[in-house]
């Protein structure tokens, strides 16, 4: 279905229409009293919103997508949001076809909060249009009961070709992902546009396929972990946070290869009908109750410099848990780039590797 | 023997079917009374994803909306649908043909060709995405089906009958409600039958041409995609008897009925 879209993206483009008026009961201070926050589903902490309308006296709208190119496609028809919460590369895309709103970070005092690790990210290192949300890597999770830490640690993303473990992973069904720890195993930057280097990571997943017996799954990935069924997987760090709290034979493993480094951020977009009430809403979210909130329901790591601290410190509730808290500064650690053509190769590439045995 | 070995078989084909058909159903039943968060561990009995969805107000919504817009949607596709066929019952053969064939069009396009394709129309009008959209294109990809279901109906009914209605003194809205209904009937029923359950549990359309907050059942659930919550399988759980109900009230008020009418003559 997720290709299907993509075509229809294109005739999508063509047209892209007005949105409706704003409520009419609007109030003083911003214009208008609601505020449509377009988020992914089950991505917010589960008081937030109430606790934001509360506090303001306004009214959240809320709706959901399961994907990017999903909510690209809303967008570019011409529907209106206040605040969008779109992945890195999403970003750039949405910055360089000039559908998103400078932000006025006057109006944004909370983001003197923000983690370390998510400033200055490469696709708007000055958060001009973009303040995270969540943000995290991508890693390891094995069960260290049956599959030896010092295997992981030697081979890294190649674990994933060690015949000893034969049957025993699961491999996260998306393009972009194994196409990561392929080029990543074989010491290329996951943004590469090099021919010969795609071959190579084409080949060695076709190695993985052939050879691993690899069952390809989403998001049953977490549940099948947590119940132990398979020892070795690849997921993003939230999600391995969240296996690690519920199974305690699982650990994780961030490969010195380097892996991806991803952050989900919020954006108001150009059509916004209420962005004064869109940056209050991005402030709020900054604030330490209201990011503690979210990083506890989601499990993700906060954006929250205190937050984050508190979380994985000696007395959080994430204190034991090693993928909570992302790593950074790890020179070979990289954020995606925005690549459509790119991307489809890689998912013509992905289907080919999928289909062979 | 021979008879009876067949028997048995057909007995056991028949079983396994309704272990497929029904296992899913008793599995979400149950793990809606999981205590833990876990979607394939039985850890206890709780009622805590009742309490959750419950207390959920966008879920609630979700399901309010996703029952009107089914029951509104049924009901004028139904409506609709009918006088369509009848209207083509009595036209000429080319033009019959005609609509016909573009009446099979939406039921042959690709879902995700019509939800882009009513997405752009709606942007282009610039028309406020909403409750209204989504009633809108849930009632056009219902009708075809209502259509579809009456018309073979409409070809075995004699054709002489509304004239004799009207000879006989009916004015052309008793022929139809009198007559000419009363025999099309289970045409209708089981049109309307599959115009809800298309509105009902319909993802792509809805989400495309919807906007504004109206979420219906199957756009939370296709878009927990971080995480599934667990409380959809109390969510299932509740459609599922409430399905049963209407199910069970439908077969059993004709039989009550039935006996009814049997004791007074």
């Amino acid at each position: 279905m997720k290709k299907l879209i993509a075509l229809a993206l294109g005739t999508a483009v063509l047209l892209s229409g007005c949105g409706g008026s704003a409520d009419s009961d609007a109030a003083e201070k911003y214009g208008s009293a609601t505020l449509k926050l377009y988020n992914w589903g089950e991505y917010v902490g589960e008081n937030l919103i109430s606790d934001f309308e509360q506090e303001f006296g306004v009214k959240v709208i809320m709706e959901y997508f399961d994907s990017n190119e999903m909510m690209y496609t809303k967008l570019q028809a011409g529907d209106a949001y206040d605040v969008l919460i779109p992945s890195d590369y999403m970003i750039e895309r949405l910055i360089s076809e000039d559908m998103l709103q400078t932000l006025d970070l006057s109006n944004i005092p909370n983001i003197s909060n923000l983690a370390e690790g998510v400033k200055q990210l490469p696709y708007d290192p000055d958060n001009t249009y973009s303040v995270p949300y969540f943000w995290g890597n991508v890693g390891i999770v094995y069960n260290h009961n049956n599959v030896d830490p010092a295997d992981v640690e030697k081979q890294g993303y190649n674990l994933l070709l060690d015949t000893d473990y034969k049957g025993k992973l699961y491999v996260y069904d998306s393009e972009r992902d194994s196409f990561m720890m392929a080029l990543k195993a074989l010491g290329y930057s996951m943004n590469t546009q090099s021919e010969s280097e795609i071959e190579e990571a084409y080949n060695w997943l076709l190695q993985m396929n052939d050879t691993m017996d690899p069952a390809y799954v989403t998001d049953e990935v977490i549940d099948g972990m947590i119940n132990g069924n398979k020892d070795i997987a690849v997921v993003y760090s939230g999600d391995a946070t969240t296996i690690l709290a519920e199974n305690e034979d699982m650990s994780f493993f961030l490969p010195a290869e380097g892996t991806n480094l991803w952050s989900d951020a919020m954006v108001v977009p150009a059509n916004a009908e209420n962005p004064l009430l869109a940056h209050e809403f991005i402030n709020y979210v900054l604030t330490h109750d209201a990011s503690y909130d979210n990083s506890e329901t989601v499990g993700y790591s906060s954006s929250n410099q205190e937050v984050l601290d508190e979380m994985s410190g000696a007395d959080g509730i994430y204190a034991q848990n090693e993928a909570y808290l992302p790593r950074t500064e790890y020179a070979k650690d990289e954020v995606f780039e925005d690549n459509p053509v790119l991307k489809q190769k890689l998912a013509e590439l992905w289907i080919k590797v999928k289909a062979s045995h | 023997m021979e008879k009876k070995q067949k028997h048995l078989f057909s007995k056991v084909l028949l079983g396994c079917t309704a272990v497929f058909f029904y296992a899913p159903i008793l599995y979400i039943i149950l793990f809606s009374f999981n205590s833990s968060r876990s979607l394939t561990k039985f850890a206890g009995f709780s009622l805590r994803w009742y309490e959750k969805m419950l207390s959920d107000s966008t879920m609630m919504q979700a399901v309010a909306y996703t029952i009107i817009i089914a029951l509104l949607a049924t009901l004028i596709s139904t409506v609709v649908g009918t006088l369509t066929a009848i209207g083509l019952s009595k036209s000429r053969r080319l033009m019959r043909g005609i609509v016909e064939q573009v009446n099979n069009l939406p039921i042959l396009n690709p879902e995700i060709v019509t939800g882009i394709g009513l997405l752009m129309f709606f942007s282009a009008l610039g028309v406020k995405k909403g409750f209204l959209t989504l009633l809108l294109a849930h009632v056009m990809f219902c009708i075809p089906y209502v259509i579809l279901s009456v018309t073979p109906k409409l070809r075995s009914l004699d054709p002489n009958l509304a004239d004799a209605a009207l000879d006989l003194g009916a004015t052309p809205i008793q022929a139809l409600w009198k007559v000419i209904v009363p025999q099309i009937r289970p045409g209708i029923i089981s049109g309307a039958l599959i115009a809800f359950t298309m509105s009902f549990d319909d993802f792509i359309i809805s989400y495309f041409v919807t906007g504004n907050g109206v979420n219906n059942i199957s756009i939370l659930v296709y878009t927990m995609s971080k995480r599934v919550n667990p409380s959809i399988n109390a969510l299932s759980t509740l459609v599922i008897l409430l399905i049963t109900a209407v199910l069970f009230i439908v077969n059993i008020i004709p039989i009550l009925k039935d006996k009814k009418g049997r004791k007074l003559t």
